[in-house]
């Protein structure tokens, strides 16, 4: 019992982790319309253009900025792509577009960063905040929940109370229309992605010193991601931050259980899946069509 | 089946087989080895094109189920069980099939994006797994056995190579078939499939099943042509490469796996050729991808049409109408086809329908008549089966319907056509009267078509234009000779001549095919001209109803509607 | 002019070691052009194990620039797989059909042995490659790498634990990856058979990426006094920087090869724990050892990075020099197998046991280590003599 207690504690920086990038995810799908399977890669990208940085001398929070405004970059240069050519294509030739830049910009990750060569995360934030249940509970942990938190939260008021937010959303649900009532639709969106790449960018920055810090590793991470936003069916940020810790904490109890072995990974899918059956019992038609 | 797409899967099949042999001719060893490679991905391919390609459902894990295939070969082959390869690679793909239904069971709910992340956690867990479970037989060395016939690079190229072309062949009848219209209508419209009569479930859970047995045969064949085999093959990263391939190439054709196995096989030669890095390989198709992908069409697609520039099919002339080659009339007998009594909808607090009572006769054409947001299209769904929530009683042929999901009400007599066109644009004039109508004979499709004035069956739905998909609408829905049509505004878009065209054939539908008609629409000349009976709402509830002429003199009913007729018209 | 410099000075290394294994026979002959040697490496995608190859192909220049072998020239063809099993299998049979190699040596791979060897087998080809990983590379009969390989190494990492650390409780966490849970088992129950101890905790799921912190807490409250881990270089960090968030003591964490690398030694440069890791050969980072003087010179040369890949790669390249000096008559792919298995036991400097191919089933020739141990970010011998696992 005790040990399950101390997996649950342990299981929280994962569930941080997962959660804002979760958020990340959701933030892009509800004001782009794009489900980004490169997501976690454009983090990945702005989190070793950090870890390079340092290791060539410059100061920890000059390199954190950079590292943030380059997943920027590389966030709007995704999404130049995606509102250019794809603003009006459906679903599944957008995740096909956004699969196929996952694989590039592993691609070059890889090659610029050199496969499994570890580089030297510096840690933003180091130490740890408490002890609970035996267990220490990092900085970071505490860092990663309430940017969670705090991510969500600012998007929820920044979507409902201000005019940009309003705007945004008429972007998201008739991109077209949007532009004709003259909101700038291309700026907005390059604006959208800029944020989400910065945002998961952070989120990787913080938790790559605890990970194995390899780019491929750091890109998969989309998938708890995406994950948890599923868990808030794309829509609710707070869904998606409680999926986020859910599916972390699942992962961190089941290790607990040598027995379960190496179906661990399969145990939070199936769940996943029985949340969203349930959730869904009533939806038998897709809506728009 | 139709004639047309038993000659495409024969010419298919016989292509495939043809080139495949010229390449065992003229290829050297090695070359042939890389094609063998090659195939076994178009395979794979077209496993993703049932799914993808033509059900338009996004499934990330295809490797999973090739993961499966693969596996189960390799079991056999240890057990030395009988039949030899072939036989085990069938079992393989059979083995994947409860994996594809248990991956199409969260389709039925999940749709579009929802579904491609459940299938890429699938693909995630099944990696980890896999990774964890030895190839049967490494340990010993037991490479996988082919059949002596087979065995040699030439020999297990020719297999493959047939292979792939009885399956491509099979996915192209199944393509043509019923089932086939149904999953390209699917990926359109789902509400308009069950319209017709068809199960959803049915249909997508189908693709699941038969996209994964198409896709463990494929991880079948990779275990003859290596040997042995590790889990890398199969991997999550892979399944995500294979889906961005496979939107790009367009695999329900045949040509476009080929296109798409060819690049796979040859991306990594080519780079060994000019001396650069593999991982080239990756970026390189990523930007072709990408470009691909903004050609708004897949390169499958881009090679029929510059093909049928070269050799342009004539298109057939109208026909002359043959009443006696339509589909036989059914006698529904003097039971009402459609009785309605105190049908009460509400959304939240607004009353949409209040007590709404609505009879047809069998053999009559009623008129529904009222302002816009009068209800009369929530009725035709309430009645349909759209709006399962409802008060009061729903009956044809006395059968109460309360309860019936839509399909069902659609084989129980109730067909229906819809205000916004919802006919997938992938499918042919012919399919889609096909998956309408269910049995229906190529002679009667012409007729039909002869007698709601469309031409020829080969067209694309996305070749015609807006006023003929209305009609064509309205031929699926009688083609059915359903107990009840319900016709929703079908004269939207048509010129005056059109309208008073169809406002004959809508009369003429209970003597030629037996169905009554409930018909919504605006344009009074033809309610006038078609309807013997006509009721009026306004405000989801009843002010009139009777014989047309009557109840369209009354002043009430003038005052409620007419009105927004003459506005509309200036 | 550098070049040339660098030439003679490992034609010079290379032209004693042609003296000194003279034998009195006729020696090998090239009738059809130069000798084609070929390698299957991850060198791009997930790992980038190229620095073995690379430093095969160095030894190989020299010799070529020195005459080659025998008057016979060496052709060294090198291939990328980006650990892509597809490619490997294309890539070998591109290298055998079209590139007529007649032997394979300086490889480093993630999973060509398992996807290739049956293939080496049916065309009667020999392999050295210069890194196994994949536990087929030592359960083959057609292939003999020159390192220890990780299963071996466990086997030896729990011996340390036990004999010379004298701990009670060895724990094992595994990443389980490329179908080599058996061989893990195996490697696990020979140190149980040699050493009499059982291990206190096994767990065979540690994943590849992760958070690690459930698992470290798992190994403290087991009681564990050493933990033995297959993981990679960023894993290896990982863990520890974990361990040390969770202010563990106590445990000596103890590391395959890829754990001993230079950026593990500076990333854990802060470390609080007590990090050991085993040796495929020599220590690369001992640079004044006479065993790694040969290979440090011939690296220098060519300007070459030194990596413990590169040792592989190097001793990889002598091996097949070697045997194909022994050969007498043209050198072909069944006379290089043959040579391999009929050789006698030779000693190289880098590794501490002697290679031998021979004709058995299965080759797993070396099994010495040298166990480092991490201080202060610096990787210092902690076994000053080779550890060796005892036959049984």
């Amino acid at each position: 019992m005790n040990s399950l207690l101390t997996n649950a504690v342990a299981g929280l920086t994962a569930g941080g982790a997962y959660a804002l990038l979760g958020v990340c995810a959701t933030f892009t799908f509800r004001l782009v319309a794009v489900v980004n399977f490169a997501g976690a890669a454009i983090g990945a990208s702005g989190a070793f253009a950090f870890a390079l940085l340092v290791e060539v001398g410059t100061p920890i929070w000059g390199g954190a900025i950079a590292g943030l405004l380059f997943g920027a970059l590389v966030g709007v240069l995704v999404g130049e792509i995606m509102t250019r050519w794809f603003a009006e294509a459906s679903t599944s030739i957008k995740a096909a577009v956004s699969t196929a830049l996952l694989v590039g910009v592993t691609a070059v990750g890889l090659r610029v960063t050199g496969g499994q060569r570890p580089h030297e995360f510096p840690e933003l934030l180091s130490g740890s905040a408490f002890r609970l249940l035996g267990v220490e509970v990092t900085n970071t942990a505490i860092a990663m929940l309430g940017l969670a938190m705090l991510f969500t939260l600012l998007i929820g008021l920044f979507l409902n109370r201000s005019h940009v937010g309003l705007q945004l959303r008429a972007l998201s649900e008739r991109p077209a229309a949007a532009e004709l009532i003259g909101i700038p639709v291309h700026q907005l969106s390059l604006w959208v992605w800029a944020i989400g790449g910065a945002a998961t960018t952070l989120a990787l920055m913080l938790i790559a010193p605890q990970r194995a810090p390899n780019f491929l590793g750091l890109s998969l991470l989309v998938v708890p991601a995406l994950a948890s936003a599923l868990i808030g069916f794309f829509r609710s940020f707070w869904a998606t931050l409680l999926g986020g810790v859910v599916i972390g904490e699942m992962e961190s109890l089941i290790s607990g259980f040598s027995g379960l072995g190496a179906y661990r990974t399969a145990v939070p899918f199936l769940v996943i899946i029985a949340v969203l059956l349930w959730s869904q019992r009533g939806g038998r038609w897709d809506d728009a069509r | 089946m139709t004639r047309d797409s038993m000659r495409s899967a024969t010419l298919n099949v016989a292509i495939t087989i043809g080139l495949g042999g010229l390449a065992i001719l003229i290829l050297p060893n090695y070359w042939i080895y890389l094609a063998t490679g090659a195939m076994i991905g178009a395979v794979g391919l077209l496993s993703l094109g049932v799914v993808e390609g033509r059900a338009g459902m996004i499934s990330l894990c295809q490797l999973s189920f090739a993961g499966v295939g693969a596996w189960t070969v390799g079991y056999l082959n240890v057990a030395e069980a009988p039949g030899g390869l072939p036989i085990w690679i069938l079992i393989g793909g059979l083995a994947a099939v409860p994996f594809g239904i248990a991956i199409g069971l969260p389709a039925l709910r999940l749709r579009g994006i929802n579904l491609a992340i459940v299938t890429l956690g699938f693909a995630g867990a099944f990696d980890a797994v896999l990774a964890a479970i030895t190839y049967p037989g490494q340990a010993e060395f037991l490479q996988v056995l082919r059949p002596d016939v087979f065995d040699g690079d030439r020999g297990y190229f020719l297999f493959v190579v047939i292979v792939f072309a009885v399956i491509s062949g099979v996915l192209e009848l199944v393509g043509g078939s019923r089932l086939g219209s149904c999953w390209l209508a699917i990926r359109h419209s789902e509400r308009a499939v069950a319209a017709h009569g068809v199960g959803i479930p049915y249909a997508k859970l189908r693709a699941f099943a038969l996209s994964a047995f198409v896709s463990g045969v494929s991880g079948g064949l990779l275990a003859g042509y290596l040997g042995m085999l590790v889990s890398d093959n199969f991997t999550m990263f892979g399944s995500m490469v294979l889906y961005a391939v496979a939107t790009m190439v367009g695999a329900q054709y045949p040509e476009g796996a080929v296109v798409g196995g060819l690049l796979g096989a040859l991306f990594p030669e080519l780079l060994r050729r000019l001396d650069v890095p593999q991982d080239l390989g990756n970026l390189l198709f990523a930007i072709g991808a990408v470009q691909a992908l903004a050609a708004r069409e897949t390169i499958s697609e881009s090679l029929r049409r510059a093909f049928c520039r070269v050799v342009r099919s004539k298109t057939r002339q109208l026909r002359r109408l043959d009443a006696s080659a339509l589909p036989p009339r059914i006698d529904y007998g003097n039971a009402p086809a459609l009785a309605v009594r105190g049908l009460t909808v509400r959304y939240g607090s607004v009353i949409a329908l209040n007590s709404v009572d609505i009879d047809v006769p069998a053999g009559a054409v009623v008129g529904l008549i009222g302002p816009n947001g009068a209800g009369k299209s929530t009725l035709i769904d309430a009645v349909s089966g759209y709006v399962l929530r409802y008060e009061g009683q729903i009956e044809t042929k006395n059968r109460p319907l309360e309860g019936v999901l839509p399909h069902r009400r659609a084989s129980l007599g109730i067909r229906r056509t819809w205000q916004t066109n919802r006919i997938a644009p992938d499918l042919t004039v012919s399919a889609y009267l096909r998956l309408a109508a269910g049995n229906i004979t190529n002679d009667e499709i012409d007729a039909v078509l002869a007698w709601i004035g469309l031409p020829d069956p080969d067209t694309k739905v996305s070749g015609i234009d807006a006023g003929a998909r209305r009609l064509l609408d309205v031929a699926g829905a009688v083609a059915a000779r359903p107990a009840v049509v319900l016709l929703d505004e079908p004269a939207a878009g048509q010129s005056f001549d059109e309208a008073a065209r169809l406002a004959e054939r809508i009369s003429e539908i209970p003597d030629l095919f037996g169905s009554a008609v409930l018909l919504v629409e605006h344009d009074m000349d033809l309610v006038r001209a078609a309807c013997s009976a006509v009721t009026v709402l306004d405000f989801g509830e009843v002010i009139a109803s009777g014989p047309t002429r009557e109840v369209l003199d009354l002043p009430i009913v003038k005052t409620a509607y007419l009105g927004v007729v003459e506005t509309e018209a200036a | 002019m550098l070049g040339t410099m660098r030439w003679i000075g490992i034609a010079i290394g290379v032209g004693t070691t042609l003296l000194t294994t003279a034998t009195f026979a006729a020696g090998p002959t090239c009738p059809d052009g130069p000798i084609r040697i070929g390698s299957i490496t991850s060198a791009t995608g997930p790992v980038d194990f190229s620095d073995a190859p690379k430093a095969a192909k160095a030894l190989f220049d020299a010799t070529n620039a020195v005459g080659g072998i025998d008057g016979c020239r060496i052709a060294y063809e090198l291939a990328d797989d980006k650990a892509d099993p597809q490619v490997a299998a294309q890539a070998a049979r591109d290298l055998i059909e079209n590139k007529k190699v007649v032997t394979m040596a300086g490889g480093a791979s993630l999973l060509e042995c398992a996807v290739n060897s049956q293939l080496y087998k049916r065309s009667n080809l020999s392999s050295i490659p210069g890194l196994g990983v994949n536990p087929v590379c030592f359960v083959s009969s057609n292939i003999a790498p020159v390192n220890v390989g990780p299963y071996t190494l466990e086997t030896a990492l729990g011996l340390f634990a036990t004999n010379q650390l004298r701990v009670k409780n060895v724990c094992v966490l595994l990443t389980i990856i490329g179908g080599s849970l058996e061989a893990h088992k195996a490697a696990l129950a020979r140190w149980e058979a040699i050493s009499g101890q059982k291990a206190k905790l096994v767990d065979l799921t540690v994943p590849t990426t992760g958070d690690y912190t459930p698992f470290v807490i798992r190994a403290r409250d087991a009681g564990c006094e050493a933990v033995i881990s297959n993981a990679v270089e960023p894993t290896v960090v990982a863990i520890v920087k974990t361990a040390d968030a969770q202010k563990i003591s106590g445990i000596n964490w103890m590391f395959l090869s890829p754990g001993y690398s230079v950026e593990v030694g500076k990333a854990l440069a802060a470390t609080q724990q007590a990090v050991y890791a085993g040796t495929e050969w020599e220590p690369y980072t001992d640079q004044n050892s006479d065993a790694n003087k040969e290979w440090i010179s011939a690296m220098n040369s060519a300007g070459l990075p030194l990596t413990a890949f590169s040792q592989g790669g190097y001793l990889s390249a002598r091996v097949i020099i070697d045997v194909i000096k022994g050969i007498d008559g043209p050198v072909t792919r069944d006379s290089v197998s043959k040579a391999l298995s009929s050789m006698n036991p030779v000693s190289y400097s880098l590794a501490g046991s002697q290679y031998v191919f021979g004709s058995a089933s299965t080759h797993a020739p070396m099994q010495a280590t040298k166990v480092m141990k991490l201080e202060k970010g610096n990787w210092t011998v902690a076994t000053k003599d080779w550890f060796v696992v005892p036959s049984k």
